[in-house]
């Protein structure tokens, strides 16, 4: 057949399709035209979502990148009040393991985002840059060595929805979206206002949650709006440790979550004049927290008996607080461009205090209680974008404007220094404090400019493109692009495709965590810990100024939505990210065997016991697929059936190892990837995860119920890789609508009381089945087991 | 058979999707039919019920193939579409789409005073004097009548359409 033929044969065939298609859209309107009014406003409409794009919300199934919305009835329809909690109930994907005994990062625990790390991950509030935490992730946890954003920071109920994207989106967002990007909206025009009170515990009698909110919205002129949520959150700590054989069975130990008391708030408000809406949004969060470190037994060395006869689990009891606001202006001019210009202020800080401790090196006139230090991480954004519609096409562009800054402060003295009474047991036990040469105050700035373009071949294909140039004061600049493609050859059938490629800036904490201790060697004092690649120190054994990761996206999917409550999509997504930002293992002689004499003679010289600094070390793979299914059953003008289903699969792999420092003599490989940390890596989190989010709803009551099934994970047990099997859970909630206004919910999460794998048996004398630790840290749902709740809510 | 794939690609290049996924935009074409239903309207004299889009159409052809067959008002429907306020003339709904304040304004005036059903996604649309002000919150239809600007305009809204709406009756009782 010749080959025109074949394209008149696809063509008559497209446009048949296309004009059978048109037909059914017409015929599915007319069947809307015949029904009542009441009917036609109870209809629930496509989500839409913001994110990916700089025309504003659009129909989030017909983007060209895979767009998740989460609704807030989805966010407030669980008994968890904690973002992080909620999402890793409803993002197929979305990892929020609860570390326990792990410094700052029980008290602020990372997300992850399809098997990556938590600062690989870009969250914006109403579509600007949310600042990411002052605290660096240091102990064995997931996303260990880096920073990520602090959900729990945003009160539920100020939240419209949220937008994931599934895809790189460096070329139009800049930093951090590797792994994607989660738009948090927040509720807007036309909301009414609430008052809700909440209490939980746990099937086991403890993790008890109390907590309160009120949303409260007042209508301003021209349909603007001043949206206030204030919640009071008090989360008792859960513990699953298990009795210590070495002190008489007793638990003594704290393994769980900690005891905190969040109080937030949150501000979204406009103020339309004209065609300009002044706006202002911003969220703040003061918490106070309490976890424990080891316990120290009472013949521990670490142990003053006359102080702590029965020996002592210190308290690490940070006060945190976190602040975002982001204020501008934006509209339309009379040619249809429109404009938007704004000012974002992210802070975070930690300061860290420490109780029922002491200071072993001070004898008996050591403190028991410490202030150990401060983190600080400020971000200030200046941003402009412009975008304007011509015809079918669009283009857009912007200029952004960054300023970053780091900071520790140290603590008391008493907090860090070595007294005469012992050679290494300096400053206080369970976390010592920052030193004074630990202090450091790290400042950069970037610029960028970008542009995105939709060009429009057909109606029924837009070919979307970004580019977009960042300049960085400490590492120099990147460009990075993006192609997508969007085909609707029927209109039940969408086709996509991106690529893309990204990085992810160092952050100012990798770059610039420092954290020393002092030890005895001798008539000397030594020091030993984390040097910022810019020490001396760091430099004589090999650190260089940190370069941005790159990465490479390729995203292809379908969507299929043969009717308007009916949807399944499927992509397949492969991400390839280099020079990966990671701490190396401790450099000394007793750690790295084949450490060079030369390195062993820098760290001898500088009075150095040992040395970790972050280097740019390792390549990945992460690849694998998503599935969605919606589906909404309306049964008449009151009730109906909605139905969301999700898998994701994601597997990482490291791919390339690179060149370690010559100076130190041994491979990457040896200096970065101990057993625990590749495990970690590549299977530390769940290889799959599959959510089944269902509601039924009238006007008598709603009932939701949830299955999950958070897939196998990893971890490692000395050398030794051990595996978690997956696990299942069940979550249901009734909400009886006992007057219009007002409505009492009940429910539970993980109402089976299903808890992950313990350990086995180990060699290990604190961790190991029937020991004091008997759960991995890496277990996506924890180990609190099922949590049941009331909440009761009223409306007006 | 070069010019059939012309012509195909040409057919092909003209045809808009309205995926199934758009109900916001179906529902916003039926509403514009189902509103006119419960409105009196103060000129009934013509033969045929005139739905103006005025700026752009973000409806391409649904409306017309929607509203071919049917009446309202036992009167045949046309849809048009104009560009700027002084082309509207005659109409009986007038759906606004025009960006700025100011345009918007004058096409409210021009409906004012002309007794011409306004409706509009923007927002302040009702409170400057728009008769229906249509959005999508939550997933959600939202409908704001400015009752006291129909009663301005000598329009009549019928009470199912009320009924489902936020009224604003400004100074009215």
């Amino acid at each position: 057949m010749k080959p025109a033929l074949n394209l008149t044969i696809i063509l008559a065939l497209l446009a048949n399709t296309a004009f059978a298609a048109q037909e059914k859209a017409v015929r599915e309107s007319n069947e809307l035209y015949e029904r009542p009014l009441d009917e036609l406003v109870y209809i629930e409409t496509q989500a839409k979502a913001d994110v990916g794009s700089r025309e504003g919300a659009r129909d989030a199934l017909d983007a060209a990148v895979p767009i998740d919305v989460i609704t807030a009835e989805q966010l407030e329809s669980s008994g968890y009040t904690e973002l992080g909690k909620v999402l890793s109930k409803l993002v197929p994907g979305f990892n929020f393991p609860r570390p326990s005994i792990t410094d700052g990062t029980d008290h602020a625990p990372p997300f992850t985002l399809r098997g990556l790390n938590p600062d690989q991950v870009l969250v914006l509030v109403n579509g600007k840059r949310q600042h990411q935490s002052s605290l660096l992730n240091m102990n064995g946890t997931i996303g260990r060595g880096s920073s990520g954003v602090d959900l729990n920071t945003i009160p539920l109920r100020s939240i419209e929805r949220i937008e994931v994207l599934r895809d790189g989106a460096a070329a139009q967002y800049g930093s951090d979206a590797i792994a994607g990007i989660i738009n948090i909206i927040l509720k807007g025009h036309d909301r009414k206002s609430s008052l809700t009170g909440s209490y939980g515990s746990t099937f086991k009698g403890d993790g008890r949650m109390r907590q309160g909110d009120t949303f409260l919205s007042v209508a301003l002129p021209d349909d603007g709006y001043l949206n206030l949520t204030a919640e009071a959150r008090d989360r008792g700590p859960t513990n699953r440790a298990g009795a210590d054989d070495r002190d008489g069975y007793r638990i003594n130990t704290h393994f769980g979550d900690a005891d905190t008391q969040d109080y937030l708030l949150a501000v979204n408000a406009a103020v339309p004049r004209g065609d300009t809406i002044y706006y202002l949004h911003g969220t703040f969060d003061r918490r106070l927290s309490s976890a424990g470190a080891f316990y120290r037994l009472k013949d521990d060395e670490r142990n003053i008996q006359s102080i702590y006869p029965n020996g002592f689990l210190p308290r690490i009891e940070p006060k945190i607080m976190d602040l975002s606001l982001s204020t501008g202006a934006k509209g339309v001019l009379g040619n249809g461009t429109t404009w938007d210009l704004s000012y974002t202020l992210g802070y975070n800080e930690f300061k860290f205090y420490v109780n029922n401790s002491l200071n072993r090196s001070l004898g008996l006139t050591t403190p028991t209680s410490f202030y150990s230090g401060a983190t600080s991480y400020l971000q200030q954004v200046i941003n402009l974008d412009l975008a304007k519609k011509l015809g079918n096409h669009s283009v857009a562009g912007g200029l952004e404007y960054r300023l970053e800054r780091y900071r520790i402060s140290s603590g008391d003295e008493a907090s860090y220094v070595l007294g005469s009474f012992h050679d290494w047991a300096a400053g206080a036990q369970g976390f010592g404090g920052f030193m004074p040469e630990n202090r450091v105050t790290a400042k950069r700035d970037s610029f960028a400019a970008y542009l995105d373009a939709k060009y429009a071949l057909f109606p029924w294909m837009h070919i979307d493109g970004a580019v977009r140039y960042e300049q960085y004061s400490d590492f120099g600049s990147t460009i990075d692009g993006k192609l997508a493609l969007r085909v609707r050859p029927t209109e039940d059938l969408l086709l996509r495709a991106s690529g893309s490629t990204g990085f992810r800036a160092p952050s100012l904490t990798q770059a610039n965590f420092t954290s020393t201790a002092m030890v005895r060697n001798g008539s000397e004092i030594d020091r030993w810990g984390y040097f910022n690649v810019n020490h001396p120190v760091a430099r004589a054994l090999g650190a260089t100024d940190l370069k941005p990761e790159k990465s490479l996206h390729f995203t292809s999917g379908i969507v299929y939505q043969p009717r308007s409550n009916f949807s399944i999509s499927a992509d397949y997504f492969i991400t390839w990210i280099d020079d990966r930002i990671m701490p190396t293992g401790y450099i000394a002689s007793w750690n790295l065997s084949g450490l060079s004499p030369q390195a062993a003679a820098i760290l001898s010289s500088n009075n150095i016991d040992g040395a970790v600094y972050f280097t740019n070390a390792i390549s990945t793979r992460t690849n694998g697929f998503d599935l969605r299914l919606n589906y909404t059953l309306t049964f008449d003008s009151s009730s109906r059936l909605k139905l969301t289903g999700a898998y994701n699969r994601s597997e990482a792999k490291i791919t390339k190892v690179n060149a370690a420092p010559s100076v130190l003599g041994v491979d990457m490989t040896s200096l970065v990837l101990d057993p625990n940390t590749r495990v970690t890596i590549e299977n530390g989190q769940p290889v799959d995860s599959f959510k089944l989010w269902t509601k039924y709803e009238s006007r008598l009551f709603d009932a939701v119920l949830n299955l999950n099934r958070f897939g196998s994970y990893s971890s490692t047990s000395g050398y030794d890789k051990v595996d978690f099997s997956a696990l299942w859970t069940v979550d249901l909630e009734f909400t009886w609508h006992l007057m219009k206004n007002m409505n009492i919910t009940i429910g539970g999460e993980n109402i089976l009381d299903a808890m992950p794998d313990t350990w086995g048996q180990t060699s290990d004398s604190v961790i190991g089945a029937g020991k004091i630790i008997q759960y991995s840290q890496y277990s996506p749902i924890g180990y609190n087991g099922a949590y049941y709740y009331a909440r009761l809510g009223f409306t007006f | 058979m070069r010019l059939l794939c012309i012509t195909l690609l040409l057919v092909l290049a003209t045809v808009q999707h309205l995926h199934a996924s758009d109900l916001e935009r179906r529902l916003e074409a039926v509403f514009l039919g189902r509103f006119a239903s419960f409105i009196e309207l103060p000129d009934n004299s013509r033969d045929r019920f005139v739905i103006t889009l005025i700026d752009d159409n973000p409806f391409g052809g649904m409306l017309d193939q929607i509203y071919k067959d049917k009446t309202i008002h036992n009167k045949p429907i046309v849809v048009r579409t104009v560009t700027r306020v002084r082309e509207i003339g005659k109409t009986d709904i007038l759906f606004i789409t025009l960006s700025t304040t100011a345009a918007r304004q004058e096409a409210i005036e021009y409906a004012h005073r002309n007794g011409i059903v306004t409706i509009s996604e923007a927002r302040g649309f009702a409170e400057r004097g728009g008769i229906i002000q249509l959005n999508f919150v939550g997933q959600k239809t939202q409908i704001r009548i400015n009752y006291a600007a129909a009663q301005r305009s000598g329009i009549k809204i019928g009470a199912p359409l009320l009924s489902i709406a936020t009224v604003l009756r400004g100074e009215e009782p």
